[in-house]
């Protein structure tokens, strides 16, 4: 229990310093701004309560926003990332369930369903915060092709940075 | 009460996060406007030690480039200097009323931080109140438009970039002095749109386009970029693209501008309305 709630504090802290210091300083263009802290909720281990798993989501965004000065719109993206995972979980579920007390990771779960997992959570993650950042309707397929774009972005360095986890 | 627990306790998640989202949204409505950047600045003031050190790298990378535009600043000032010095000696007396010539007062401060990709950017500056920054001072990188402080802290200040939904500017084209208004479209970091130039005047590819002065914020005649494409679309107004002369991505060194008559005339204006 212990062991892990370490494991996790320490996750979490090479995530969001991972996106403070290096993807919010990739401004490669409006349309791919990869948001990579969301990996953090994809993590959390498949059984934590769902309410455990809120008030985590809604730190996550807070910290979020208070590095990146923008009050509300990250947390708001996350907890609805948050709020979404079980469901998620269960659309996405292989065919004998999950493994009792195991991580939703790519290792156990393998390639495809690891991609489809993050890919759904991202996509909601992404398409929450964008639409919360531009905060109006016109321009409302501009405001689209960003979040797929971006969901792209991101779920590339997840993938990445997931399989090089995997690794060790 | 059984019912109304067994309720509770089967909705649990979905009331834990309706709260949760609405303190989200509490947060977003009041934090996320163009006044209340408090909020953006209490929040910033957290992380600014991070973020000074990443910027001090930055700028070290980036020395020879900042040397390089300091001094054709200062080779432009100078040249300034000299004009304005040939002009006071044409008159027979010189008046030292130093009020009445200078309207506008400079202070340089260095970028801290920047964002260019969101849809509302803001960037942070190394001077606040202590130093004589105030909220609606012009922020200028070399003799172009950068942005306006929309929050002070204490040494710190939140500037409004021109990338920014809500930043709103009067701009004249500068040949024939036609006015319209000036604004981001959230595209890109390097154009900007002006609209509200009525279709009957001379537009032309390459045109510089400058702040009228208007606002009491930013100066007369400060360089905001060039038209780069323009076009009739519907109604009377041209849609006039420009290509901002500001490289936000770049930005290290600005100036702010504090307007000394700018109460008298918003004050005698205020009269009028």
């Amino acid at each position: 229990m212990i062991n892990s709630i370490i494991r996790y504090s320490l996750i979490f802290i090479i995530l969001i310093l991972l996106q403070i210091i290096l993807f919010n300083n990739i401004q490669f263009s409006g349309y791919m701004n990869p948001y990579i802290y969301v990996m953090f909720i994809l993590l959390l281990p498949i059984e934590i309560p769902s309410w455990l798993l809120l008030i985590l989501s809604f730190f996550t965004g807070l910290i979020m926003d208070f590095f990146s000065g923008s009050p509300g719109m990250h947390t708001s993206a996350t907890v609805l990332a948050g709020f979404s995972r079980p469901y998620v979980l269960r659309v996405t579920s292989p065919r004998d369930g999950y493994e009792p007390g195991s991580d939703p990771s790519m290792l156990i779960y393998g390639f495809k369903w690891f991609f489809l997992y993050s890919l759904i959570v991202v996509l909601i993650h992404h398409t929450a915060l964008f639409y919360l950042e531009v905060f109006r309707l016109t321009d409302f397929f501009r405001t689209l092709l960003r979040v797929i774009l971006s969901t792209l972005f991101s779920l590339t360095f997840i993938l990445l940075i997931e399989y090089y986890r995997r690794g060790k | 009460m059984r019912n109304l627990l067994n309720f509770l306790a089967r909705y649990s998640n979905l009331i834990i996060f309706l709260i949760l989202e609405g303190i989200a949204f509490y947060l977003i409505t009041n934090g996320n406007n163009y006044q209340s950047a408090k909020v953006v600045n209490g929040f910033r003031s957290l992380t600014l030690g991070i973020e000074s050190r990443i910027s001090n790298f930055r700028n070290y990378m980036n020395l020879r480039e900042i040397n390089k535009t300091l001094a054709d600043e200062n080779a432009v000032l100078r040249n300034n200097i000299q004009l304005q010095s040939i002009k006071d000696n044409s008159l027979f007396f010189s008046v030292s009323d130093s009020i009445n010539k200078q309207q506008y007062y400079y202070t340089s401060a260095e970028v801290i931080s920047n964002s260019i990709n969101r849809q509302k950017n803001f960037f942070t500056i190394s001077k606040g109140k202590r130093q004589g920054a105030e909220v609606d001072m012009a922020v200028t990188a070399g003799k172009s438009v950068a942005g306006v402080i929309v929050g002070c802290s204490e040494n710190y200040s939140v500037v409004m970039s021109l990338l920014n939904l809500d930043f709103r500017l009067s701009a004249k084209i500068k040949t024939n002095g036609y006015f319209g208004s000036l604004s981001w479209n959230g595209l890109d970091n390097r154009h900007a749109i002006l609209s509200e130039i009525p279709q009957h005047v001379d537009v032309n590819v390459g045109d510089t386009i400058e702040t009228t002065g208007y606002s009491a914020i930013f100066p007369e005649g400060l360089e905001i970029g060039t038209v780069s494409e323009f076009e009739k679309k519907g109604g009377d107004f041209y849609h006039i693209t420009i290509l901002l002369a500001t490289d936000f991505r770049n930005l290290h060194h600005v100036n702010i501008v504090g307007n000394m008559k700018k109460t008298e005339q918003l004050e005698l204006e205020k009269q009028f309305q």
